[in-house]
């Protein structure tokens, strides 16, 4: 499989059109175009593992953010998957603040540190308030694709 | 304000629980509390955002900076979890 050759996100991975309404509803959807884009050869595992991640820490990072993630041996490549709510969902961050932007990072078990080096690069760009709001107005998958793949670059 | 260096412990890094340990040490003090990679510039340790955007790995060394009335304590509580083995903390919270 030459699966290590695809960007991490491709505009299948993104869904604007469906909101979810609480946090397991989001890692679930999130996972599920994961799933449906062929990187998950085991669902019910990768479910496990982002839940496990999920009870060591929130990944409700604030500011309106949600990075559900995990390393699994059911995640054939790097994955990003996005998704938004407009409402605003809790997601057990410590400032409080509803996740409107909501991400999920999948790595296979083998990746070393990538998963956490795509984190930190999403994350560093996130803090930036012109990012935070590009991607709430975006428009259409390629465009919330190319913000996000600048962003992890 | 008070300065000191310590050399990440945690086999997680600043990832799942020792940052969450660190943002909520950071919030629950007065003062100003930065941490960042030695030698340059800190981030808000109050915030997982910004904690999390710092990508430090365990073995790394790391400024904390504390500045206002219960810096002593914050500086103190900072470097405890930082230092501290996660399968050490894992029986005791």
């Amino acid at each position: 499989m030459a699966h290590h050759d695809h960007k991490p996100l491709t505009t299948d991975l993104i869904d604007l059109d469906h909101e979810p309404e609480t946090k397991p509803e989001a890692i679930e959807q999130l996972l599920d175009l994961a799933v449906e884009a062929g990187r998950v050869t085991d669902r019910e595992q990768a479910l496990a593992d982002l839940r496990a991640r999920e009870a060591e820490a929130t990944t409700g990072v604030g500011m309106g953010i949600g990075i559900p993630h995990a390393k699994s041996s059911a995640v054939t490549a790097p994955t990003i998957a996005f998704t938004r709510s407009s409402a605003g969902i809790d997601f057990d961050a410590m400032d409080d603040e509803p996740a409107t932007l909501l991400f999920m990072l999948l790595v296979p078990a083998e990746g070393g540190e990538e998963h956490l080096q795509m984190l930190s690069s999403l994350s560093r760009s996130l803090m930036h308030e012109e990012t935070r709001t590009a991607l709430q107005e975006a428009d259409s998958p390629e465009r919330v694709e190319s913000i996000i793949l600048e962003a992890v670059e | 304000m008070i300065e000191r260096t310590i050399t990440v412990v945690p086999e997680d890094g600043l990832h799942a629980r020792p940052a969450s340990k660190v943002v909520t040490a950071a919030n629950s003090y007065d003062s100003q509390v930065t941490i960042g990679p030695a030698g340059s510039d800190g981030v808000d340790a109050a915030s997982m955002l910004a904690v999390t955007g710092l990508g430090v790995g365990p073995g790394d060394d790391v400024d904390i900076t504390a500045d206002g009335p219960d810096e002593a304590d914050a500086v103190d509580e900072l470097e405890s979890i930082l230092t501290t083995p996660e399968h050490d903390t894992e029986h005791t919270t």
